[in-house]
């Protein structure tokens, strides 16, 4: 065994000596038959033909022996590299060509699928993360798929379950940091259990303990990874510091991992607070704003679960039918939460850039073809001397092999820039996105696809060539004018390959575009530019109605008064904003009859002062705003909006009609009438593409909210009036921290950010497909015209005109456009279907795109055939008849 | 008498020249005398059988090969029997008595 791997190592090693041993060992046989043939009495030359001739011929036999020395395979793989190696470096151009589409196609690719991989594939980084649910409140006769959790429900829940075992809930919250440089931080009130969940521990310090989650003093918070290094540097002696938090201290006692985030809510949570649970909170049912999780027992399926809870929530609408009659559980797992949203999307760019990849192969293949009619005497040669087929298909294989690793190469260094470049162009709201890189199993995908690559492009001239036409070839003048026909029937087919695909891929952008541009057309209801919002709570420092109206009413003055102003209102609640006030409360109609208990109609509740409509630029439709005499001591009274309107009051004027209004949860009143003065235009509050919800307003004065949003309009930019404004609220109270400032018109892009990420990278797709595509065939006509220059001239020469010529060349062209398109537009019609998630107002066999791509590629085309056409024309019929 | 070179299976070839090598060790063309002599003249060895049989029973382990000086005092390479093809030949060679006696069996019966 061992001497057989000596032997093996000097076969490889020691190639040269072996060899010359070889040789010596033939020799010395031909000298002793020579020797006997000259004792037998035959010439010198006679004895040496007559041993040579009964030795057989030598060539073969060496080749006989060296095929047994065990090692060919491994030699001949050598062999073939450097051979490759040698080849590509000649054949300068068609290497770089080769090269440069491999590497944009590969890299596209490396870089879409480590962005899938890491949203997608890779597991969450918790303890069993399949083991996590989500849970929510669904209605299915409200059309509300997953609603938050309210109180008194999760403890319902959480009491019955049996399946669980661990359920918790994160409240939203926000906190005011009043140390130097003031700021509001996103909190969750947490339940206790709810790290349990996950399975993670704090990177530095520790989780609450239970005894914290009963506790009223000494309250107790844990950082986030990314406030830890913002605003603490980082330093690990921040664990039992206090922070006041809210007016009160606060002891830091843990801080969490950097990977311990959730994308539940709208923004990532800064801080977490133990949850302590007072009575009013446990009676709580009818508000939602909990978001619950739980993890699952070993070996409990989810479905199991869904059962359970499905009969727990079919109980309580039994048991509490005001607050719960229609209201089921709906639970989802965690990761489906997180990253759900974005799988659609990720999906269509994976196909896409496989699209290109195709695409570029297909070139490939064609320009191997091409240039192969010069290499196909030399694989005559080494066919005729006994090469197997076999061999030159691995010879070939070989060089496409080295294409495809030089163009892996240069993709993975494209990747890098292009998921740098995605990362920053992101919508920001694609979760998981900070751990995208060029992991292992990126870079396992990205290998794999260069050699699935080399196949397929490698795989079509191999055959081609690997049976070569001897006789054609060895022939001295080497005529190919038929030789190729099948081969032109190849690249043909490879050009109308390539524009099927890129038809598929123009057509899934322009739908996207065409979305876009519906979207940015919806009137949002509310007047964009120049107008700027600044968000602030004052619950805790003013304590009091009265004390929230009078401040309200000076900080009003003051905005009002700043130069270049030119409105001025307050909402509690804006279009596009998460402001984390947005309930909705069931009403009846004064004078008609009631609905059943739980079954009453809900409308969502905006505070606002007159001020605000202007600010906004919503219309007034019927009737009056409020005034100066809508005061506490007046009758309460209401602005409803339009689809509020439309709904209940289709056919009668709603001003000057009652409606009662169930106000629940903390702090608000109890069932008030409130008289309809007028209605106001409808406002897309959740985003361009949603409708409008029902809504109606109370004038701040009846009730002062402590969640003010102030709403500015200005006649210049806005933002350079916002130190100006900033400065007059705080002469009213220095200390006020600032929730948020937005202008309007960033709230709606910020909106459209997502759609316009997958549209720039769909369209860059597309647009590098149609390119790839063109210059396909582009080269195709190129060759074929350099092939038939012949035969033009000769036309030519007959007479023919230059026009038919173009005509002739030109058409053939087309002709595979044309099949192209076709094949293309029928692929579009099943997969496009696939992409409907993305699609707003389009149908996803919009027949408009469908044809305006269609006439876009076939101009393109026509382009692309026209131009080598050109120059078939140009040439000197003289010149053209001489070709050969 | 025409001598007709008969055709030698690859395997029956690899049995002879193991035999062959029983005694001492030799070079390729001492094989392919010996063959001839032994068999007088009736299997003539096809040299270009024997050098890839000599190799591939290399490659095998079953013969072992040196270089050394021929009669002439001129280099050439040797080859002997190792155990391993010791104990190939007389399984072989059991083998192949075994084949010609069920062939004879078969051919005498009429």
């Amino acid at each position: 065994m061992l001497r057989k791997l000596t032997r093996r190592l000097r076969a490889l090693l020691q190639k040269d000596l072996m060899e010359r041993e070889l040789d010596e060992e033939v020799r010395f046989h031909l000298e002793k038959e020579i020797e006997q043939n000259l004792q037998h009495g035959m010439s010198a030359e006679e004895a040496r033909y007559a041993a040579l001739r009964s030795f057989g011929g030598v060539a073969q036999i060496k080749e006989r022996c060296r095929d047994r020395r065990g090692v060919r395979a491994i030699e001949e793989i050598g062999q073939d590299l450097r051979y490759a190696a040698r080849m590509l470096i000649k054949q300068k151009g068609l290497t770089a060509v080769a090269v440069i589409a491999l590497a944009l196609g590969i890299g596209a690719n490396t870089a879409i699928f480590s962005i899938v991989n890491a949203v997608l594939l890779r597991q969450l980084p918790f303890a069993e993360p399949e083991r996590i649910l989500t849970l929510w409140e669904n209605n299915v006769k409200d059309g509300i798929e997953r609603d938050d959790v309210s109180p008194a429900n999760f403890l319902d829940w959480r009491e019955r379950s049996t399946l669980f075992e661990e359920m918790a809930f994160a409240n939203p919250h926000s906190l005011d940091y009043l140390g130097d440089e003031p700021e509001t931080w996103q909190a969750a009130l947490v339940s206790d259990g709810f790290f349990r969940i996950f399975g993670v521990n704090a990177l530095v310090g520790r989780t609450f303990l239970p005894e914290e989650y009963r506790a009223v003093s000494d309250r107790v918070v844990i950082l986030s990874y990314g406030l830890w290094q913002r605003r603490f540097g980082a330093d690990p002696k921040i664990i039992g510091q206090k922070l006041v938090l809210d007016s009160e201290p606060m002891t830091v006692v843990g801080v969490m991992p950097p990977e311990f985030k959730l994308n539940l809510f709208d923004q990532e949570k800064d801080l977490w607070a133990p949850q302590v649970f007072g009575e009013d909170l446990r009676r709580q049912r009818r508000a939602t704003y909990l978001k619950v999780l739980a993890r699952l027992k070993p070996g409990v399926t989810t479905e199991r679960a869904q059962a359970e809870m499905n009969s727990i929530a079919a109980q309580l609408s039994q048991e509490y039918p005001q607050t719960n009659s229609g209201v089921g559980i709906m639970t989802v797992p965690l990761t489906e939460q997180m990253v759900g949203r974005a799988r659609p999307a990720l999906w269509v760019l994976s196909a896409a850039v496989g699209f290109v990849l195709l695409i570029a192969c297909a070139n490939i293949a064609s320009l191997l073809l091409a240039r192969g009619r010069e290499r196909e005497r030399e694989f005559a040669i080494r066919a005729a001397i006994g090469a197997g087929r076999g061999r030159l298909i691995r010879q070939l294989l070989t060089e496409s092999l080295l294409l495809a690793v030089a163009g892996c190469a240069g993709g993975l260094l494209l990747a890098t820039w292009g998921i740098d470049l995605i990362i920053a162009l992101s919508p920001g709201n694609i979760p998981r996105l900070d751990q995208v890189g060029l992991d292992r199993t990126t870079l396992a995908f990205s290998f794999a696809t260069a050699m699935l690559t080399a196949v397929i492009f490698g795989l079509i001239p191999a055959l081609q060539f690997s049976k070569p036409d001897l006789h054609n070839c060895l022939k001295e003048s080497g005529q190919t004018t038929t030789g190729s026909s099948a081969r032109h029937r190849l690249r043909s087919a490879l050009v109308v390959a390539e524009i099927a695909l890129a038809l598929v891929l123009l057509v899934g952008a322009g739908l996207l575009l065409r979305s876009f541009d519906r979207l940015l057309r919806i009137n949002p209801g509310f007047a964009m530019d120049k107008v700027v919002s600044l968000q602030v709570f004052i619950w805790d420092r003013y304590n009091t109605p009265a004390q929230r109206a009078a401040y309200a009413q000076q900080v009003l003055e003051k905005l009002e008064a700043v130069p270049g102003v030119q409105a001025v209102g307050i909402t509690t609640a804006l279009p596009l904003l998460e402001s984390g006030t947005d309930t909705s409360y069931p009403f009846t109609v004064e004078g008609r009859p009631a609905a059943p208990p739980g079954g009453e109609p809900t409308i969502f509740s905006t505070i606002a002062t007159d001020g605000y409509f202007a600010a906004t630029g919503v219309p007034l439709l019927r009737g009056r705003l409020f005034n100066q005499f809508d005061t506490t001591a007046a009758p309460g009274v209401t602005l409803i909006n339009d689809t509020l309107a439309r709904r209940h009051f289709s056919d009668e004027d709603p001003v000057g009609r009652k409606i009662t209004v169930r106000f629940t949860g903390r702090g608000q009143p109890s069932p008030t009438t409130l008289e309809i003065i007028g209605v106001v235009g409808d406002v897309r509050h959740d985003g361009l593409d949603k409708e409008p919800r029902p809504e109606f307003f109370r004038p701040y004065t009846q009730s002062p909210s402590g969640s003010i949003i102030f709403v500015v309009r200005t006649s210049a930019d806005p933002l350079t009036l916002v130190p100006t404004l900033k400065a007059r609220i705080w002469e009213v109270n220095p200390t006020q921290p600032f929730y948020s400032i937005a202008t309007l018109d960033s709230l709606i892009s910020d909106s459209l950010k997502a759609r316009r990420f997958s549209l720039i990278l769909l369209g860059s797709f597309a647009v590098l497909a149609l390119a790839l595509a063109m210059v396909g065939i582009y080269g195709v006509m190129s060759f074929t015209t350099a092939q038939r220059t012949h035969e033009i001239g000769i036309r030519m020469a007959l007479g023919a005109q230059a026009g038919s010529v173009l005509k002739l060349v030109v058409g053939q062209g087309m002709k595979l456009t044309l099949i192209g398109v076709a094949v293309g537009l029928l692929a579009s019609l099943a997969l496009t279907r696939l992409m409907k998630s993305l699609l707003f107002g389009v149908s996803a066999t919009d027949p408009l795109t469908f044809v305006m791509i269609a006439l876009l590629l076939a101009g393109v085309s026509l382009v692309a055939c026209y131009l080598p056409a050109r120059r078939a024309m140009k040439v000197d019929p003289m010149v053209a008849l001489r070709y050969e | 008498m025409k001598k007709q070179k008969t055709d030698l299976l690859q395997g029956t070839l690899d049995l002879l020249v193991l035999k062959t090598l029983q005694g001492s060790p030799k070079h390729g063309w001492d094989i392919a005398q010996r063959i001839k002599q032994l068999s007088e003249d009736i299997l003539q060895v096809n040299q270009g059988s024997l050098y890839p049989a000599l190799h591939r029973l290399e490659e095998q382990e079953l013969i072992a090969a040196e270089w050394g000086a021929s009669e002439n005092n001129r280099r050439a390479k040797y080859y002997k029997l190792t155990a391993a093809g010791r104990k190939r030949l007389a399984t072989d060679t059991r083998e192949w008595e075994r084949f010609t006696w069920a062939m004879a069996q078969i051919l005498q019966a009429s």
